[in-house]
């Protein structure tokens, strides 16, 4: 038996574009619902409109504490308020694993709300030995 | 029987269809802009923290500039020295002038809003304090 002929055809390999749309349609939804996860630790407040220090050099921060103008604490939007005893375990935690230094933590606070909140959550960052602070404003 | 095999040696080639392509592209784009859109721009402020727990406090930080963010008669105020302010603007024309190598301290009241201390950090920023120190008012 000779299958010789078949031997010496030539393939060219066809791009095929339902694969590649497949998966270019699951990185959109992928990197879609990565965004909303991002977004879930950052409140939609009225920041302060101040143009801030501009400095590039300032590391993304990676533990956000959100005070909303009636003084409610949010880390995350999907675990809703919680308490300053909570965040101080929160803190706590993130010390001991060593996640945390000064320039990983940003207070979202709302402009309207008092200083009050912010306040008791700078002496929790002092009591934890943070030099300094990051506050978020809304630039111009 | 023989079947003509002109096509199959024939080299085939790759059919791209482009208007798939093009119809991910746009939606790519158009998910980038509204995302865009939505994020709005944040900056930060960065005041180095200090707390007031009296005689533990080193006085002679607390000596050199401080403003004071209180509320007086309901009406939210920047103290300097014998100085007092409703407006940032007037606060600004006074950091201007003092001497910056000392730093300045904002000592903010619980009852005053976040807008109303932020503003005081920034505007010694803007003035072009270094050393800015933020301490909160004691619990």
């Amino acid at each position: 038996m000779a299958f010789g002929s078949s031997k010496s055809r030539v393939i060219v390999p066809i791009v095929e574009m339902t694969p590649m749309i497949d998966i270019i349609f699951l990185l959109i939804i992928f990197f879609m619902v990565a965004a909303q996860f991002a977004q879930q630790a950052r409140v939609d407040l009225n920041l302060p409109l101040e143009n801030g220090e501009q400095d590039e050099s300032l590391q993304d921060s990676s533990f956000i504490i959100n005070i909303l103008d009636n003084g409610k604490i949010i880390i995350d939007s999907t675990e809703g308020e919680i308490s300053l005893v909570v965040l101080e375990n929160r803190i706590r935690e993130e010390v001991v694993q060593g996640n945390l230094t000064w320039d990983n933590i940003l207070i979202r606070a709302d402009e309207n709300g008092t200083a009050g909140t912010m306040n008791k959550v700078f002496h929790l960052l002092n009591k934890y030995n943070f030099s300094a602070a990051k506050i978020a404003t809304e630039s111009n | 029987m023989r079947f003509a095999r002109s096509n199959r040696r024939g080299i085939n080639r790759a059919a791209l269809s482009l208007s798939s392509m093009i119809d991910v592209t746009f939606l790519l784009l158009i998910y980038f802009i509204i995302t865009t859109v939505l994020s709005k721009p944040e900056d930060q402020l960065n005041p180095a923290l200090l707390v007031d727990q009296g005689s533990v406090v080193d006085e002679s930080l607390m000596d050199p500039q401080i403003i004071y963010v209180q509320t007086v008669n309901l009406q939210p105020v920047y103290k300097l020295g014998s100085q007092q302010f409703t407006d940032r603007f007037k606060l600004a024309e006074v950091l201007q002038v003092l001497p910056k190598e000392p730093g300045i301290i904002i000592k903010a009241d619980d009852s005053v809003t976040v807008g109303f201390a932020v503003a005081a950090i920034q505007e010694s920023r803007d003035a072009g304090f270094t050393k800015v120190t933020y301490v909160p008012a004691s619990n």
